[in-house]
């Protein structure tokens, strides 16, 4: 044994093993080392070559290789299709979601997510339509929400569509109220005010104290639209030299010339109620 | 003359039978995943050479197959280099001057070899650094790992043993 370690073997051994411990070091701690960019020079092209050669060995025969054609272009079908349709549940998807808190805050609402199908070119108040009509139970006067407040309300349901007069038209009416203040008047749209996506709240009084910045919501005094519904957001004040009443200029929350997810509230708590206790009287 | 001759076509027929492996083990596609593993074919070359050749050839080609090894899946020359190195020349020293190279013999010495090898391994790259889920991997992996080069190793001590008696000094 005593021979063994002082034979010329074992001194080549642990010369070879201080040298691999050095460089074991060595090309741990340093990257791209000489030694491994060596290697992997002299393996890259026998690595290159087994793998094309390894990607292109197929010991499939014609039948097989068509047979196996047919089943991926099948499966890529049923694939495609499947993507439609997740496509489609995303949209839903994100449609709900941006009404979720609407609905979580009023559990009466029932709402419909619908979606613009197209614009009424000739209609300068930015009508549109959209995919939901009668049979999701949309029915005229319904209230329509974009993200951030009331937009406008049917004005004609189909079975599978509904048509939308938004709160910039003048054809719209909706009772609201300034909810800082508490003075009370009618949106409306104007002609005058429609093309820069601001509408109107005409019939204030002239002891009204509106300001600037104030934030205007649904009065829901005739029972159509829900009470509390955000409208805009006062941006400046005028006087009607016609009729000597005041109005304020009221900007939507939601840029209604281009908005494409809407909701349509075909229910809530209260909704005509006044309208029949008045037909009633 | 002959003896030379034979002897350098040995060692040649070793590093022939070494860059198969590699390419063998490293060419995607090649060898199928058996259990969430492949076998280390190099190692396999490498210990069922040191059983028919003396201490520093033996070690020679351990540095290689461990270089091959280690080089091919990382960049550095590690774990592997340095275990089979020893190994080899352990297993070379020991069959020349404590055991007989028999077949039997070769499978204990074989299944204690690669159970060191792989613990080792598993030891430095996963135990140390503290990796998590390391018994998930060694169950997973190191295990069917193991068995699969030991089983692989047994026609690889035939076919070398064949080169061996083939090539050998004696048989020129």
């Amino acid at each position: 044994m005593k021979e063994f370690f002082q034979s010329p073997k074992i001194k080549i051994f642990l010369s070879v093993l201080l040298v691999l411990i050095m460089l074991s070091v060595f090309t741990r701690n340093v990257e791209n080392n000489i030694i491994s960019a060596t290697f992997n020079t002299l393996t890259y092209g026998m690595s290159k070559v087994t793998a094309a050669a390894s990607s292109d060995s197929s010991n499939k025969s014609y039948d097989e290789l068509q047979k196996e054609n047919e089943e991926l272009k099948t499966a890529n079908r049923d694939l495609r299709s499947r993507l439609v349709d997740y496509y489609e549940v995303k949209e839903e998807n994100t449609r709900l979601w941006m009404f979720y808190d609407l609905k979580k805050k009023h559990e009466d609402y029932a709402l419909i997510p619908a979606t613009v199908l197209r614009r009424d070119t000739n209609d300068e108040f930015g009508s549109f339509t959209i995919d939901k009509g009668t049979d999701s139970a949309i029915t005229v006067g319904d209230p329509v929400m974009g993200e951030n407040g009331l937009i406008g309300w049917i004005s004609e349901a189909d079975v599978y569509t509904a048509k939308v007069v938004t709160i910039l038209s003048p054809q719209t009416s909706i009772g609201a109220i300034d909810k800082a203040t508490g003075d009370t008047g009618i949106i409306t749209g104007s002609a005058k005010y429609a093309d820069d996506n601001l509408t109107m709240l005409s019939k204030l009084t002239s002891e009204n104290k509106i300001e600037k910045g104030d934030i205007i919501t649904s009065s829901g005094s005739s029972g159509i639209y829900p009470k509390g519904m955000v409208l805009g957001e006062v941006t400046e004040i005028g006087y009607d030299t016609y009729d000597t009443s005041r109005y304020a200029v009221v900007k939507p929350y939601d840029d209604i010339s281009t908005i494409v997810n809407v909701a349509v509230i075909s229910d809530f708590e209260g909704q005509g109620e006044i309208l029949k206790k008045e037909s009633g009287d | 003359m002959a003896e030379r001759s034979n002897s350098f076509f040995r060692y040649l027929a070793y590093v022939i039978e070494l860059i198969l492996t590699f390419i063998l083990c490293t060419t995607p596609g090649l060898l199928p995943e058996i259990f969430g593993a492949k076998p280390a074919l190099v190692v396999c070359v490498a210990l069922t050479v040191a059983v028919f050749e003396r201490e520093i050839p033996a070690m020679i080609i351990g540095l290689l197959a461990g270089i091959l090894t280690d080089l091919g899946y990382t960049d550095s020359i590690g774990i592997f280099t340095i275990s089979l190195t020893i190994i080899c020349f352990v297993v070379g020293y020991a069959v020349n001057n404590l055991i007989v190279a028999k077949f039997f013999n070769y499978l204990l010495y074989a299944f204690v070899a690669v159970g060191l090898l792989f613990m080792i391994y598993f030891l430095v790259i996963f135990v140390i650094p503290g990796t998590e889920n390391m018994w998930d991997y060694f169950v997973a992996h190191i295990i069917s790992r193991m068995v699969q080069t030991f089983l692989f190793s047994i026609p690889f001590y035939f076919i070398n043993h064949f080169i061996y008696s083939t090539l050998s000094p004696e048989a020129g």
